[in-house]
């Protein structure tokens, strides 16, 4: 291997300098500046790097932030949403208005149609009905054609009704309150302030003792078929005063309304008993004027007759 | 040694010291690189995604969309006018078709002019890196940044083609008030889509990106223009106009959208929406779940009820001899009165218009809302409905506009005044409500009680905390504008309230219904008392303290009720139809007494009633006349105003009264008694309360309520 060796003159110096390995060196290293130049090599080379390691980076930065808050807000949106249809869709399925009153939490209401309603209203028997809305007035809301749904909302631990319009204003508000409604849970009681106010018993209202006294001449299993669950009416705080019977029959049921005086307070409460038991207690009470009548009802009724 | 070889000697010192540096410096580079790429943003793919966030939106009553809030207003780059795009290229990156998200001679040159130019610093950022600092970085000037910068520019180049990458930088670059992108923008600033925009339109907004502020047309239209012409003359020199053409854009006439457009319609309104919805859903919701939300705005009510309150402010500016010199808008807001108007419809309490001060752009303060002002007599009708249920008072009754005292316990006794410091005698209370008689409301409010008058009010709707003393019925707790508007709505629909309310309802992004409003409606006032005191406002219009309403022409069937607050400071008009309610307030932001160029004083009557009869006109124009509703047991009676008595044909001065049944006009002590009555009932109460102050502690301790500040407003 040869020492290199200073140039002596100019000549040398240019023989070197002008030799083929550096032109050969200049031009390479022009050729690579003249290339970057041209086709943006090491802005590619580099990018390629970066997108081959773009997954493994942070997702860090302005939009990656306004993403993130974005993910929370669809996050937070879609479970008040989820919450919301949730409800909705038990209303939906609810039977009774004591469902949907247990469904529904305070500050959430429910939307159901207007049918649907109807549906649950017709579900009620006729006087708790007519306690809630009488169905002559919501014929008349029907009627105006207005009517287009009904919110359900919880107030205090009743439930608050409102028909409202396409506008969802509201037409007509109803309240279910605490009694209502924990009368509605147990079942065929309402509530009203006198027997006088219920056209149903009209001609048909008995002093308590004089009901009572009949009562008793029965035996158990055919005063529970009268008045079938007598502990309801001991939960009524007062003193029951008069007994209305009507003479309607539902489905083998017949209506008694017990009213009841506490303090200055009157106030009905509305139980069903059975058909074929109710005409033989009207009959006692009656006298013996109802004994034909009662006899034809027994015997189409035998078959339901407890032994 | 030779020259010549000292020469080639140094000559190679500095080949080898070259070639060294060059290898630390990229031996640093490498290093630098890597130390950048460490913790460098990952690119979001699709690049798409950078507008992937749904822009809350917000809808008048009308459907109109009054405004967006974040997201972007996405348009495919053929959807952009071509002119703009040019414009852009021209002005920010003019070789952006060419290079590789780097333009390596701009920098070359800015590097040049910042080293060896001193104060000088030329920028080269490409459209490329401008979009990664708007997607990733903070607006920090490192070198570090800048780096980092230019090396997610180059993955962008990279991964995305040329017109993917100009149309996300072109979808989200800034224009200033509020709007990114620039469909948004050109709606905004022209009224148009970005397609239609010329090229006189489109040079003027490529300008505004640098500095939105800066070059924000609508405050510094030179400075914009000067910089269009800078935009116009790099698209000349890159070749994409003529100079004919060029000149031909500068000269023409730019049709920029009202001033309203830079700060969107009803922004007080706006402000209280997206408060409420915040507080319902959280800012995250608000700013970036994309919710739709109708809300009750009527946008022409709105825009009548801005008009007609600077209009009437400007009036009251001239009345007041305040000059309009060159001032800022919070020095403004300061020295000139501001005001607040609130519109309603009473049967369901939907807001219809909403003004919270007289220029949103000067002050957010909203005054339409803020429960800091005085209503004065604005609050007398709740104390006549007071009187009327608690003491089965008529609008007949007569009482005596007298001198009075009434014992304050803890404070010197209350002596109020009547507004022009005179007293009348006997009137009946209809007339002592329309012309305002402080001495008689005083006297109704110590019989009545301070605490029934706050129960009214709260029944109304006043939600205000209120202090249970006399002067109260003189309107000596602050209030706002849409409290008595709700307030005094509750008259309008005979008693039934409707809470106030501007959300209608609310969707999420794929229009699922998160909340919607219930308009329902409370009977909380007895609506034969309140068609009294309806009527008796009535009055207040045609012949009482706002008999301006009707000089105006306002001449639909309607009540209300002026209210001023002591020295000055507070003037109001509040009134309604059976349909619409609104409230009036003007007054300045620090309290300061409003007189006139004469040092007369501006009352409710003169400063907020032309406003409210102004807006009213506009509001109603083209409704038939609607009568209020009068309950079936009300009649009515004409009587002398002074006497009570039943007023013949013959009578010189005679006032209908609404009476409930019942109640009969001067019969109650015989035919001319109800005089005789209420004197005597003074002289057993007031008088010998007034008489007996300093000894009847008994009486005092009724009315411990009653404290120092029990200050009464004239």
């Amino acid at each position: 291997m040869s020492q290199w060796a200073e140039p002596r003159d100019f000549k040398e110096w240019a023989r070197r300098a002008f030799g083929l390995r550096p032109i050969v060196t200049l031009m390479l290293v022009s050729s690579v500046l003249i290339l970057e130049f041209r086709f943006d090599w090491m802005e590619r080379i580099l990018g390629a790097y970066l997108v081959t390691t773009n997954s493994e980076r942070p997702e860090s930065g302005s939009i990656w932030e306004k993403s993130r808050q974005t993910r929370t807000a669809r996050k937070a949106l879609e479970q008040i949403l989820t919450d919301k249809q949730t409800l909705q869709r038990e209303a939906r399925s609810a039977a009774s208005f004591t469902q949907i009153a247990a469904n529904v939490t305070p500050g959430e209401g429910v939307m159901l149609s207007a049918d649907h309603f109807r549906k649950l209203y017709l579900r009620l028997a006729p006087s708790i009905a007519h306690e809630i809305i009488s169905p002559f007035e919501l014929l008349g809301i029907v009627s105006d054609g207005l009517w287009r749904r009904t919110y359900f909302e919880k107030s205090g631990s009743g439930l608050m009704i409102y028909l409202l319009d396409a506008n969802n204003r509201v037409l007509r508000q109803l309240e279910l309150g605490v009694i209502m409604l924990s009368q509605l849970k147990r079942g065929e009681v309402a509530l009203t302030e006198s027997l006088d106010q219920l056209p149903i018993f009209e001609n048909r209202i008995y002093p308590a003792d004089r009901f009572f006294h009949s009562l008793e001449s029965f035996p158990e299993d055919v005063r529970r078929s009268m008045v079938p669950q007598p502990e309801t009416l001991l939960e009524v705080p007062g003193q029951i005063v008069r007994i209305g019977i009507s003479d309607e029959t539902q489905s083998g049921f017949i209506e008694l309304g017990f009213e009841f005086l506490n303090g200055a307070q009157r106030r009905v409460v509305l139980v069903q008993g059975h058909e074929w038991a109710v005409w033989r207690l009207r009959s006692n009470l009656e006298g013996t004027d109802m004994d034909n009548a009662s006899r034809q009802i027994s015997d189409q009724t035998e078959d339901r007759t407890p032994p | 040694m030779s020259l010549f070889a000292v020469s080639v000697r140094r000559i190679r010192i500095l080949f080898y010291a070259g070639m060294t540096l060059a290898g630390l410096g990229a031996l640093l580079a490498v290093g630098l690189f890597f130390v950048a790429v460490r913790d460098l943003p990952q690119v979001p793919e699709p690049l798409g995604r950078i507008i992937e966030t749904p822009p809350t939106e917000i809808f008048a009553a009308t459907g109109e969309r009054l405004m967006i809030i974040g997201g972007r207003e996405v348009v495919p780059l053929n959807r952009i006018s071509p002119f703009f795009i040019q414009a852009v290229i021209a002005t920010e990156d003019h070789r952006f078709w060419e290079h590789h998200g780097l333009d390596k001679l701009r920098t070359l040159k800015a590097l040049w002019i910042t080293l060896f130019e001193p104060g000088r610093i030329q920028g080269a950022s490409t459209i490329t890196q401008q979009l990664a600092k708007n997607l990733f970085f903070s607006y920090r000037r490192t070198y570090m940044r800048k780096f980092r910068e230019l090396l997610v520019a180059l993955q962008i180049e990279t991964r995305y083609s040329k017109r993917e990458i100009l149309e996300a930088y072109l979808n989200q670059i800034p224009f200033g008030v509020g709007d990114y992108g620039i469909e948004r923008a050109a709606r905004s600033f022209f009224g148009k889509p970005a397609l239609e925009l010329n090229l006189a339109e489109s040079s003027l907004l490529a300008g505004l990106p640098k500095s939105p502020t800066r070059y924000n047309p609508y405050r510094y239209f030179e400075r914009a223009k000067k910089r269009q012409r800078l935009v116009l003359a790099r698209m000349n020199a890159v070749g994409y106009t003529t100079v004919e053409e060029s000149e031909a854009a500068y000269q023409a006439p730019l049709q920029l959208m009202s001033h309203a457009a830079e700060t969107p319609k009803g922004s007080y309104f706006l402000d209280l929406v997206i408060n409420d919805l915040e507080e319902r859903y959280g800012p995250e919701v608000v700013y970036h779940g994309g919710l739709k939300v109708s809300t009750t705005l009527d946008p022409e009510q709105q825009t009548w009820a801005v008009e007609s309150l600077q209009s009437g402010l400007a009036k009251l500016d001239q009345l007041m001899g305040i000059v309009d010199e060159d001032q800022t808008g919070d020095t403004r807001s300061l020295s000139h009165p501001q005001g607040a108007l609130v519109a309603l419809e009473c049967n369901s309490g939907a807001v219809k218009a909403l003004v919270g001060g007289r220029d949103y752009s000067e002050t957010e303060f909203n005054r339409a809302i803020g429960n800091n002002r005085l209503p004065g007599s604005g609050f007398k009708p709740f104390l006549y409905y007071a009187a009327f249920e608690k003491l089965s008072l008529t609008p007949a009754n007569v009482f005596v506009d007298r001198q009075i005292t009434i014992p304050v316990v803890g404070a010197s006794d209350w002596t109020p005044q009547n507004f022009e410091r005179e007293h009348e005698g006997p009137m009946i209370l209809k007339r002592a409500l329309m012309q305002s008689v402080n001495v008689i409301a005083a006297q109704l409010v110590e019989r009545v009680g301070p605490e029934a008058l706050i129960d009214v009010a709260r029944r109304a709707g006043i939600k205000s905390p209120l202090k249970p003393v006399y002067s109260l019925a003189l309107g000596t707790s602050g209030v706002s504008p849409l409290e008595m508007a709700a307030a005094f709505s509750t008259f309008a629909t005979g008693g039934i309230r409707h809470e106030p309310f501007w959300i209608r309802r609310v969707e999420d992004p794929l229009g699922r219904v998160l909340e919607e409003q219930i308009v329902r409606g409370q009977r909380s006032l007895d609506a034969s008392i309140a068609y009294q005191v309806t009527d008796m406002m009535r009055g207040v219009l045609t012949d009482g303290t706002g008999k301006v309403i009707r000089r105006l022409g306002f001449d639909l069937p309607a009540a209300g009720k002026t209210g001023t607050s002591d020295d000055f400071r507070d003037a109001w008009f509040t009134g309604f139809t059976p349909t619409l309610s609104a409230s009036v307030w003007v007054g300045y932001d620090r309290g300061m007494s409003m007189r006139d160029v004469n040092k007369i004083g501006i009352t409710g009557g003169r400063g907020a009633g032309p406003i409210w009869a102004e807006f009213m006109i506009k509001a109603t124009s083209g409704e038939p006349p609607r009568e209020f509703t009068v309950p079936s047991d009300i009649h009515f009676e004409t009587v002398d105003p002074v006497s009570g008595e039943i007023a013949g044909q013959w009578r010189p001065s005679r006032m209908k009264v609404a009476m409930r049944s019942g109640q009969i006009a001067g019969a109650a002590a015989g035919k001319s008694g109800t005089l005789k009555s209420e004197q005597s009932i003074l002289e057993k109460t007031v008088q010998p309360a007034v008489e007996k102050a300093g000894t009847s502690a008994t009486k005092k301790a009724d009315r411990s309520t009653i404290t120092e500040e029990d200050l009464p407003p004239e």
